[in-house]
């Protein structure tokens, strides 16, 4: 049972991760591959949060929400007003320079050996310590993060979106700005990817920079990738194939180190297979086309 | 302030190899290969099995490695990019599937060899000689004068032969150079040949230095995206510029900081220059829609 749990939980956190770069990457065109930086500087900004000051959940999201959206302006603003192409170098190059962070400031983040003994979180007087609590806790905030690029995708802002994704040119001439929107969209994106992290951190109780690589944004574009860019339950079908899938394995019987890396091969050949055959996706709707 | 100079050049001459071959394949198929890091990998593990392995001599270990590196670079070519191209893939689409490429090679070469560290040089390190107050070893010379006949002998491929101009023909307007007779997709199989067999010596050469990892891939296509954007993609001078600089800077900083923040550095020059002059030193100005 507890099993089940944790499978349900770590879907529930992919599908808010999903759903926030799905936002970005499949409503308005810009694939970024900082999103485990983003999840990352989430999760040792609230980790660190709850270990020294012992702060409630709302005030470390709301902490982290500000770090995090800083440095998304701070990145996109320069990235965002060059070519579309160099948006994915910027956010490969902030990718290595959070993990190179996460690595090397030892006296905060305690460097490759991680932050091990993290609290459990306390939401307004709810201290979620079980199982069941941090499903409860997680998918609370995954309904949020859903409703959120529900209500965002159905608003005037949402059909500017998909006009830049479309045609970036025609939504200038519509007199759209487009720099502002695209940076915004960056700042909700990494936010969201953020809290997600934050939850994790809680979740997980110790954490550490192999959780935050290439290789977990690779993962989280793959689960938006299968499931289907552009559309809203995309994100939440690609979680549940995509998290489920080891799992699966597992019961195979693979010894760990090998299911690891054939895990992530079958990442890579869904990518590339996806990509040649149906790049909208299971359920998607965009194409990944300019 | 001579040492941190030679281990300049050194770092340079083999990240302009890497830039070279990252612009190369940039600047003529037009999108952003992320398997290349995958393939610089491979190259080093596959001298590495050649000549630490099966004992052979390592002048065979390095041309198998060169040749198996070409090879994987083509094959992403033929197998995944051409096909979708002819299906009319978008840019984006060609750089996701080379993301997935990417993590297929690499956790291969993970699965086959291990994650621990493998060394290709089987004799000791020596402790170098002293040239103008630094101390450079063997190898680091052999290092610096290979990748300078390779930037060399690149150069007189692309300006001296008439396969080079029809390759600086693609890579200028693909439209305009298919229009007067020149095979497009000929051209861009080239440019991963060669981009990929340039990748491969900068990461065998490395590995002579220092150990491999599965994971060498990734620094190493992040110093090829960082030189190759500094010194302006696809031109010889600026992969060898960009690569100085890139390589100065990390090493000055080595003075101030612990030398694991060496990565890191290299990009925070790449972000410099993505705001001040994302064309790159040598670079032209980037063409975007505007009105």
């Amino acid at each position: 049972m507890t099993y089940l749990l944790h499978v349900a939980t770590m879907i529930v956190i992919y599908t808010m991760l999903a759903c926030s770069l799905n936002l970005l990457a499949g409503y308005c065109g810009l694939v970024s591959i900082a999103h485990a930086a983003f999840y990352g500087f989430g999760a040792y900004v609230g980790a660190l949060l709850a270990i020294r000051f012992g702060c409630d959940l709302l005030v470390e999201m709301a902490c982290v929400t500000l770090v995090v959206g800083m440095v998304a302006l701070l990145v996109g603003w320069p990235a965002l007003r060059i070519l579309d192409d160099y948006f994915v170098l910027v956010t490969f190059a902030l990718q290595a320079i959070a993990f190179g962070v996460f690595n090397n400031c030892v006296s905060l983040t305690g460097g490759p050996l991680g932050l091990p003994g993290i609290p459990p979180p306390s939401l307004l007087g709810w201290r979620v310590s079980t199982h069941l609590g941090f499903l409860g806790l997680t998918s609370l905030f995954c309904m949020i993060t859903l409703a959120f690029s529900f209500l965002l995708v159905r608003s005037p802002i949402g059909r500017i979106l998909v006009c830049v994704r479309e045609d970036e040119v025609f939504a200038k001439v519509l007199g759209k700005d487009v720099v502002r929107v695209k940076i915004s969209l960056f700042m909700i994106s990494a936010c969201f990817a953020a809290v997600a992290g934050v939850i994790y951190a809680h979740y997980t109780t110790f954490i550490d920079p192999t959780s935050f690589t290439i290789n977990e944004s690779i993962f989280v574009i793959s689960i938006v990738i299968i499931g289907g860019a552009g559309s809203l339950s995309g994100p939440i079908v690609g979680a549940v194939i995509l998290v489920t899938l080891p799992e699966v394995l597992r019961f195979a019987g693979l010894p760990s180190d090998i299911a690891a890396n054939s895990r992530q091969i079958i990442y890579g050949t869904v990518i590339v297979v996806m990509m040649m055959f149906r790049p909208q996706g299971l359920l998607g709707k965009y194409r990944f086309e300019r | 302030m001579e040492q941190v100079l030679v281990n300049s050049i050194v770092a340079a001459s083999v990240y302009a190899l890497l830039s070279l071959g990252f612009g190369l394949i940039f600047s003529t198929a037009r999108f952003f290969h992320f398997a290349h890091g995958a393939v610089y990998a491979w190259a080093a593990y596959v001298a590495f099995t050649v000549s630490a392995l099966w004992g052979w001599p390592l002048a065979i270990g390095i041309i198998c490695g060169i040749v198996a590196a070409a090879a994987l670079g083509s094959a992403c070519e033929l197998v995944v990019y051409r096909t979708m191209r002819r299906r009319g893939a978008s840019t984006l689409t060609l750089l996701l599937s080379g993301l997935g490429l990417y993590m297929v090679m690499q956790n291969g070469l993970s699965l086959v060899f291990g994650d621990g560290n493998k060394a290709l040089r089987t004799w000791p390190a020596g402790e170098g000689f002293a040239l103008a107050g630094a101390r450079v070893t063997g190898v680091q010379i052999a290092i610096v004068i290979a990748a300078s006949l390779l930037l060399i002998a690149v150069w007189l491929l692309l300006h001296r032969t008439g396969v080079g101009l029809r390759f600086r023909a693609v890579s200028n307007d693909q439209d305009l150079a298919s229009a007067v007779g020149t095979h497009v997709d000929r051209s861009i199989l080239l440019a991963f040949a060669l981009g990929s067999a340039l990748a491969g010596g900068a990461a065998i050469l490395i590995s002579l230095d220092v150990d491999m990892t599965p994971n060498m891939g990734f620094i190493g296509l992040m110093m090829a995206v960082a030189a190759s954007i500094v010194g302006g993609i696809g031109s010889i001078p600026g992969a060898a510029l960009g690569a100085l600089i890139v390589a100065f800077a990390q090493q000055l900083s080595a003075w101030w900081l612990p030398s694991q923040w060496q990565d890191p550095i290299a990009f925070g020059i790449l972000f410099v220059f993505l705001i001040i002059r994302p064309q790159g030193v040598f670079g032209q100005r980037i063409k975007k829609a505007s009105i």
